[in-house]
């Protein structure tokens, strides 16, 4: 395993990946480090979630590469991406609904879990304090995300904002390093927005991590990102600090839509369902 | 901070579960056929058999929500390789494959020995099955849903014609040794005659002890990291993944469990008095009775397994004369209050009226002379289509019977006692 300490975290360079004759992103290039936020946004069909579902092993890219800590990841399978440290929540909220609020994060630790089958079927010392350990890990999380009253619930039950939040929290159960969080604040109320950016804002400090964020909510993404990135078509045409993007004559061109183009296909969605 | 979650406290040995089940084992084993005869004791093996396939089916259609349909053909191969090899040993080791007696009351020397040769014989029949499992199961798991369903149908198919294939069976020690290579290469287990005089070896005592090993090791797997893994990939597939669940490898773990339990049960089908194992065990109306009695207890629910297990074993039994109308219909409401402790009245008021019904078929029929037991599968298909249209989601749905006990709440935030 190569790691170099002036490796960025995650280096995104050049990937790009086409759907027939659609290029759904085209020289995609990104560098991440600790600590960081970034924001990334576009219209609709832009190509977003496409380059989060390759970031996260969902599509393999065509071309580029990319890279966490140095080390290649663009041809492993989702599973040994999320063991690398990238974690991710969906635009559409997936969580496990039928399994209890402490059960969807104790999957996720299921990839930290050192149980073995045979430990598990006869209960062995080292299997029961595992268990425990996890148990103890996810309790602290849901605590901080105030969701610990609600821990044997079933997470179908929870309200909307409590099941975007269990859904980052979850992410975070795999102990990441990058947190791809996929338009957090839809749905949401004012109110609820507000709590959000400070919750985002706290997992900066709090778990040594970085973020690469998605958002239709101006007011979020400009409050919260140091760097933007905006896509359109599949292709960057902006990044920089919040105040150069809405500077941007480019960007808002794609906002407004200037040029004639119209009648971009709702591409997003049925990206993101994969067969 | 937050304290110790309650559940750790009071948890039993774990030894204690394995050691509980040898008791009843024992105990069963020794008691049924003097207290209730051989008829009863060979429903008692038959729902055993049943348990072990309904439970280890869940595993895979249950847990990680695939849905196989070709489970028997993992019952067959366990059940002709455990045949085999006991069968062979026998005529090898003393010219006739009869024996008499269980290893709890021995008749003779060889009883002992027998029932070696029988307990390998079974964990044999469960490793080729499961080998077969995930032979199967490696290529057909990437596929999903009906795809899945017609690769296992036809795996099923496929094992049903290769056992009609087999070669004639060898009935003494000098024949076997004296057979030739074309004799012995597809084994001689007896074609699409079936693979007859197998040792009788089964008892209740072995049954109840597998059963109850099947119904642990499904338990347990529930409880720990995999078993939740694998119901994540059933709750959504695409986040399983994504949070570092490695599908490919649990939905083939899972499907290994699961053919080495049929295996086993194969087994201990193939060595019951009464029966007589054939090719037409591998076939798809087996392996439906099976998804039956699992989408019937409940998908994921070990406990609607082995109770749809145990009902639909002994309602085919008992539709054969019906009987003891009465004591059935209140055994089931009082089943029917512990699972919906809610509604009493309405259950009460439900059952005595299909009781009263049964009771007023049973005499109607008797008056015009209809024998009933000619209609039993008319009934029980009638039964399946009402508890389907009543009750969709199976008798316990995705729950356990440990959830209807009350429940060990963590203490969150809001409940913590300062001290």
């Amino acid at each position: 395993m190569i790691q170099t300490h002036d490796a960025p975290l995650l280096d995104v360079r050049d990937i790009g990946i086409a759907f027939g004759g659609l290029r759904a992103v085209d020289h995609f290039s990104l560098r991440l480090d600790l600590g960081q936020l970034h924001g990334l946004i576009g219209p609709n069909g832009a190509g977003k979630t496409t380059c989060f579902n390759l970031l996260t092993g969902v599509y393999a890219p065509d071309t580029g590469e990319i890279r966490l800590r140095g080390r290649p990841i663009h041809h492993s399978r989702p599973h040994q991406i999320a063991g690398a440290g990238i974690a991710r929540t969906f635009q559409n909220i997936r969580l496990f609904p039928h399994l209890s609020v402490i059960e969807n994060l104790l999957v996720a630790c299921h990839l930290r879990s050192r149980q073995t089958i045979a430990g598990a079927i006869f209960e062995s010392r080292k299997h029961l304090e595992d268990e425990r350990m996890m148990e103890h890990k996810c309790l602290a999380l849901l605590d901080r995300f105030e969701l610990a009253d609600q821990s044997d619930e079933p997470a179908a039950s929870l309200c909307y904002g409590d099941q975007r939040r269990l859904e980052i929290a979850r992410a975070l159960a795999i102990d990441p390093k990058v947190l791809l969080l996929d338009e957090p604040a839809a749905g949401m109320n004012p109110q609820e927005k507000v709590q959000l950016k400070s919750l985002i804002r706290g997992l900066l400090e709090g778990f040594n991590i970085a973020i690469l964020l998605i958002e239709h909510d101006m007011s979020v993404v400009m409050d919260l990102c140091e760097q933007i990135t905006v896509l359109d078509h599949g292709c960057t045409i902006a990044t920089g600090a919040p105040a150069e993007i809405q500077a941007d004559p480019k960007v808002i061109e794609a906002y407004l839509g200037a040029s004639v183009e119209t009648g971009e296909p709702e591409e997003e969605g049925t990206a993101d369902e994969r067969g | 901070m937050i304290r110790e979650s309650a559940g750790h406290t009071h948890r039993l040995p774990p030894a204690l579960a394995p050691l509980a089940a040898l008791a009843l084992a024992i105990v069963l084993g020794l008691i049924s056929r003097r207290l209730f005869g051989d008829y009863v004791e060979r429903i008692g093996i038959d729902i055993c058999i049943a348990i072990i396939l309904a439970v280890s089916l869940n595993i895979v259609n249950g847990f990680t929500g695939q849905f196989s349909i070709g489970h028997a053909a993992f019952y067959a191969i366990g059940g002709y390789v455990a045949g085999m090899i006991s069968y062979y040993a026998s005529i090898q080791l003393w010219d006739s494959p009869t024996s008499w007696g269980s290893i709890l009351s021995p008749t003779s020397i060889n009883v002992v020995y027998q029932s070696l040769i029988f307990v390998i014989a079974l964990l044999c029949g469960g490793i080729v099955a499961a080998l077969a499992g995930w032979l199967v199961g490696l290529p057909s798991l990437r596929l999903r849903g009906d795809y899945l369903a017609i690769v296992t149908l036809g795996f099923g198919e496929i094992v049903r014609v290769l056992l009609q294939q087999t070669n004639e069976q060898i009935f003494t020690r000098s024949d076997l040794h004296a057979a030739s290579r074309d004799e012995l290469f597809p084994p001689p287990v007896g074609g699409a005659l079936g693979f007859i005089n197998i040792p009788k070896m089964t008892s209740l005592f072995w049954a109840v002890l597998l059963a109850c090993a099947c119904v642990l090791f499904a338990w347990r797997l529930k409880k720990s990291t995999f078993g939740r893994a694998m119901i994540a990939i059933r709750e959504n597939e695409i986040a399983a993944e994504a949070m570092g669940v490695n599908i490919t490898r649990l939905k083939v773990w899972a499907f290994v469990f699961a053919a080495f339990f049929a295996g086993i049960a194969g087994g201990l089908y193939a060595h019951e008095a009464g029966t007589q194992i054939g090719p037409g065990d591998a076939g798809f109306t087996r392996s439906f009775d099976v998804v039956i009695m699992v989408v019937l207890g409940g998908l994921g629910s070990i406990t609607g397994s082995i109770l749809a297990a145990t009902i639909l074993t002994i309602a085919n039994e008992w539709l054969r004369e019906p009987t003891h109308v009465w004591h059935i219909g209140l055994a089931l409401l009082a089943l029917r209050l512990m699972v919906q402790p809610k509604q009493r009245f309405r259950a009460i008021v439900w059952s005595l009226s299909a009781i009263a019904a049964i009771e007023g078929a049973r005499s109607i029929a008797i008056r015009l002379q209809i024998d009933l037991g000619e209609y039993r599968m008319v009934i029980f298909a009638l039964m399946l289509i009402v508890m389907m249209i009543l009750r969709p989601q199976g008798l316990f749905g995705t729950h356990e019977f440990s959830d209807l006990l009350p429940r060990r709440r963590r203490p969150g935030r809001g409940f913590e006692v300062s001290t």
